[in-house]
C-alpha cells in the first residue's frame, strides 16, 4: 500500500486504543503505540481483550501485520486491506468468521461491535462475524460498555443516515451477563453487516428534535423474569410522565452453560452471566437517538427497581446533554464523517458531548491521521443548551476495496 | 432602609402568593388593604376560611416585619397572627416522584416482533405503529398492500418504458395513437413475434396509404400557407431505402447477388465496376468498383 513509505504514526497509552486502530486500518496508516500499561506491576502491556480486538481486526483484514513487544507495552500495526468475510479468508462455509473471546474478557460485546460496524462499511464484502467463546457478555458491563440491544437499537441506526441500511443485522442468539468478578460470560452474538458502499453520503444533521418516543428491552438472564417486570414498571414510572409513549420488551433466557476447565472435571459446565439489566433509547422526532444502559453488578445486590430507575434517570440525563448525538455515537458518526467525500458536513452537538474526555481524544487522533482539523461554532437559532455544530471535511478516502481502478 | 423596602416587598407578594404586578408595594397597614388582597387572593384561587388562612398568610408577615423592621409596622400586628417561625426556617425539599406506571398497555405481538428482530429499528416502526391503529384484519389489509405496491410497481415500470410516448407530463395514460404504440411495446415485451405496425399487406395498398398521407400533409401545409399560418419545418426526409446502402453480412460479396452458387451482377453493378466513361473521367471520381484505384490518379 502507500502507506509503506510513510512513517508509522506514535501514540502512547492504551486509551483511545480501539479507536486508532480503526481509524489507521480505514486511513492505512502504520501506528505504533507505545506506552501501554507500562507502570501496571501485576498486568502491563496489552489486556485480553485488546489482544482479542487486535485479532478480530487480523482475521477481517487480508495482509495487516502486528508486532507486540515482549512486554506487550508497545505494539506496531501495520493495516491492510479489509476484505470482510470473503470466502476463503478465515470465514467458514457460510461465509461467517467465527471470532471466540476469551474466559478473561471484562469487556462487554459492544466493545468489539462499535468499531467493528464502522469497519464494516467500507469492507470488500459483506462482513459477517460470529462472537462466541466464554468470554461473550451482551449486556452492559460495569465497565461502561453498551448492551447489544443498545448498539442495534440506538448505533446501527445512525448508519442509516449515512445511506448505509441494507441488510445490517445484529442477532443475539444467546445472552449473557458479566460473570463472576465482572469477567466472561457466555453469549453468542452475529453481526451481519451487508451494505458495502464507496463513500458515505455528507450528513448534515442541526435539528435534534423532540423526543417522541421511548424504546427499551429488559433482559434477565437465568433469573426470574419478574425482575424484567420490576425494572419496566419503575422506568416507566418515571418515562411515562415526560414520554407517553414509552414501551419497554421483555427478554427472558435462561443461563449460558459452558463447559469450565478445571483439572478435576473436565467435562463438567457452569452457569455463567446470570443477571438482568435493562437497555432504554430514545428517538427524536427528527431521528436522533440516546441510549441509556443499566445491568445488575456481577456481585448482585441490587434491586430491580434501582436499575431501573438508573436506567431512567441515565436516559434523562443522555437526552438532557443535547445534540444530535448522544456521547456513545460520537465515535461512530464523527468516524463515518471523516470517512465521507470530500465535503463539509455539519452535525449539531451537546456541548457536554464535545467537552468530553473521550470526544476530544478522538478529535486529537483524528488529526493526527491526516484528517482536516473541526470547525466549531455555536449552533444558531434558540439554543438555551449552547449547542456546538462541527464542521468535519470528509477525507474521500471511503472505501479503498472499492475503488474503481 | 432601602433594603428593607425590598424586603417587604419580596415578603408581601409571598403571602399573597400572587405574582401580579397590580399588587401594591407598600406593606398593609389597613384591615382594608387587607380585604382588598384577600378578594384579590380569593379570586385567584379558592375562598379563605374565616380566621385561619388569611390570618396565617399575614401573620407570617407581620412577624417578621416586627422582628425586622421595629416599631413602625407595628400597626398591622393585631390583625396578623399565624404561623410561627420555625414552619419557615425548616425548609424542606419535598421529594415528588412521579408514577404513572401503571398504563401499560400490552404492545400487540407485532410491535414486539418489529422491534425484537435482530435488524436495527428504523423505519419498520413506522408501519406497526400505522397497523396498531387499525389492527382488524390485519391480514386482508397486507395483502391489499401488497397488490397495491405491485399495481404501483407496474405502473412505474410502464412509465419508464414508455414515457418517451408522451409529449407531456401531465397525462400520464397515454391515449389515441400513443396508447396503441405503448400497447404495442407491452406485447413486444410479451414476447409478440412482429409490430402492431407491421402489417402484411398488398405494396399497392401500403402505398395508397402513404400516398394518401402524403396528400393529406400536402394539403394541410398548402392550405396553412394560404392562410398565412407558419407550420413546423417538414421532417427532413428520412433516406428511402433504395439510397442507403444495404448492410451486408461479413464476408459476402462487396458487388452483386450471390444466389445458387453463382454472382450475378445487375446491368448498374457492371456500369459501377466500369466506371464513368472517359469523357466524364475528369470530373467525377471513380465508380464504386474501382473506388480509389490508380486509375482515377493516373486520369489527372
Amino acid at each position: 500500500m502507500a502507506s509503506t513509505s510513510q512513517p508509522p504514526l506514535r501514540f502512547t497509552s492504551h486509551k483511545n486504543l480501539v479507536w486508532r486502530l480503526v481509524f489507521s486500518t480505514l486511513t492505512g496508516r502504520t501506528v505504533q503505540i507505545s506506552q501501554i500499561r507500562p507502570s501496571s506491576p501485576t498486568n502491563p502491556g496489552l489486556a485480553p481483550h485488546e489482544i482479542s480486538f487486535l485479532r478480530l481486526l487480523d482475521s477481517i483484514t487480508n495482509g495487516s501485520q502486528m508486532e507486540i513487544s515482549y512486554t506487550g507495552t508497545i505494539l506496531v500495526y501495520k493495516p491492510g486491506l479489509i476484505t470482510g468475510s470473503a470466502s476463503g479468508t478465515g470465514a467458514n462455509s457460510g461465509g461467517v468468521i467465527r471470532h471466540e473471546l476469551p474466559a478473561g474478557c471484562a469487556r462487554g460485546v459492544s466493545y468489539f461491535l462499535i468499531p467493528l460496524c464502522l469497519l464494516a462499511p467500507f469492507s470488500k464484502a459483506p462482513l459477517k462475524v460470529l462472537f462466541t467463546g466464554p468470554g461473550v457478555i451482551t449486556s452492559a458491563t460495569p465497565n461502561g460498555d453498551m448492551s447489544v440491544d443498545s448498539v442495534r437499537t440506538a448505533i446501527l441506526p445512525l448508519y442509516n443516515q449515512f445511506g448505509i441500511f441494507n441488510n445490517i443485522e445484529l442477532r443475539i442468539l444467546k445472552r449473557s451477563n458479566p460473570g463472576p468478578n465482572g469477567r466472561g460470560g457466555g453469549g453468542e452474538v452475529q453481526l451481519v453487516f451487508g451494505h458495502q458502499l464507496r463513500l458515505p453520503k455528507t450528513l448534515h444533521l442541526m435539528n435534534p428534535g423532540r423526543i417522541t418516543k421511548v424504546r427499551g428491552v429488559a433482559y434477565a438472564v437465568g433469573v426470574s423474569a419478574s425482575n424484567n417486570a420490576r425494572m419496566i414498571q419503575t422506568a416507566r414510572g418515571v418515562l411515562n410522565p415526560l414520554v407517553p409513549d414509552t414501551y419497554i420488551f421483555s427478554d427472558v433466557s435462561s443461563a449460558p452453560f459452558v463447559p469450565t476447565s478445571e483439572k478435576t472435571n473436565p467435562s463438567g459446565k457452569k452457569k455463567i452471566g446470570l443477571g438482568f439489566g435493562l437497555s432504554l433509547v430514545a428517538e427524536s422526532s427528527t431521528g436522533c437517538l440516546f441510549s441509556a444502559d443499566v445491568a445488575s453488578p456481577p456481585a448482585g445486590g441490587e434491586a430491580p427497581e434501582d436499575i431501573g430507575k438508573r436506567c431512567a434517570y441515565q436516559l434523562l440525563e443522555t437526552i438532557s446533554k443535547g445534540g444530535c448525538v448522544a456521547p456513545a455515537g460520537v465515535a461512530t458518526m464523527l468516524g463515518l464523517m471523516t470517512m465521507g467525500s470530500e465535503d463539509v458536513g455539519r452535525i449539531q452537538v451537546g456541548r457536554e458531548v464535545i467537552a468530553d474526555e473521550s470526544t476530544i481524544q478522538l478529535a486529537r487522533d483524528l488529526t493526527k491521521f491526516g484528517a482536516p482539523g473541526w470547525g466549531l461554532r455555536d449552533a444558531s437559532g434558540e439554543n438555551e443548551n449552547g449547542d456546538v455544530i462541527i464542521s468535519v471535511v470528509g477525507r474521500g478516502i471511503g472505501n479503498v476495496g472499492r475503488k474503481v481502478a | 432602609m432601602v433594603g428593607k423596602r425590598k424586603r417587604d416587598a419580596s415578603v408581601v407578594s409571598r403571602a399573597t402568593a400572587s405574582e401580579d404586578e397590580g399588587i401594591p408595594q407598600q406593606p398593609p397597614v389597613d384591615a382594608s388593604y387587607q380585604d382588598v388582597f384577600r378578594k384579590f387572593f380569593e379570586a385567584q384561587f379558592q375562598p379563605l376560611e374565616e380566621g385561619t388562612g388569611g390570618q396565617v398568610a399575614g401573620g407570617d408577615e407581620s412577624e417578621e416585619e416586627s422582628e425586622d423592621e421595629g416599631p413602625e409596622q407595628s400597626g398591622s400586628e393585631p390583625e396578623w397572627g399565624g404561623v410561627s417561625d420555625e414552619d419557615d426556617e425548616v425548609n424542606e425539599v419535598e421529594v415528588v416522584e412521579h408514577r404513572d406506571a401503571e398504563t401499560q398497555a400490552l404492545m400487540d405481538k407485532q410491535a414486539r416482533k418489529a422491534f425484537m428482530t435482530s435488524k436495527p429499528p428504523s423505519s419498520v416502526e413506522q408501519t406497526t405503529v400505522k397497523r396498531l391503529k387499525k389492527d382488524k384484519d390485519a391480514e386482508g389489509e397486507d395483502n391489499a398492500t401488497d397488490a397495491d405496491n405491485l399495481k404501483n410497481d407496474l405502473a412505474l415500470q410502464r412509465l419508464l418504458k414508455e414515457s418517451h410516448l408522451l409529449d407531456s407530463a401531465s397525462e400520464l395514460a397515454p391515449t389515441g395513437k400513443n396508447r396503441i404504440k405503448a400497447l404495442d411495446l407491452r406485447m413486444q415485451e410479451l414476447g409478440a413475434k412482429a409490430s402492431l405496425y407491421k402489417q402484411n399487406m398488398p405494396s399497392s395498398h401500403r402505398r395508397g396509404i402513404k400516398a394518401k398521407a402524403g396528400m393529406k400533409e400536402d394539403k394541410r401545409r398548402r392550405e396553412a400557407r394560404e392562410n398565412g399560418i407558419i407550420l413546423e419545418k417538414p421532417a427532413p426526409k428520412s433516406s428511402s431505402t433504395s439510397t442507403k446502402r444495404r448492410e451486408r453480412g461479413v464476408g459476402g460479396p462487396s458487388i452483386g447477388k450471390f444466389a445458387g452458387g453463382a454472382l450475378n451482377l445487375s446491368k448498374r453493378d457492371v456500369a459501377a465496376i466500369q466506371g464513368p466513361r472517359r469523357s466524364t473521367g475528369g470530373r467525377g471520381r471513380g465508380g464504386r468498383g474501382r473506388g480509389r484505384g490508380g486509375r482515377g490518379r493516373g486520369s489527372r
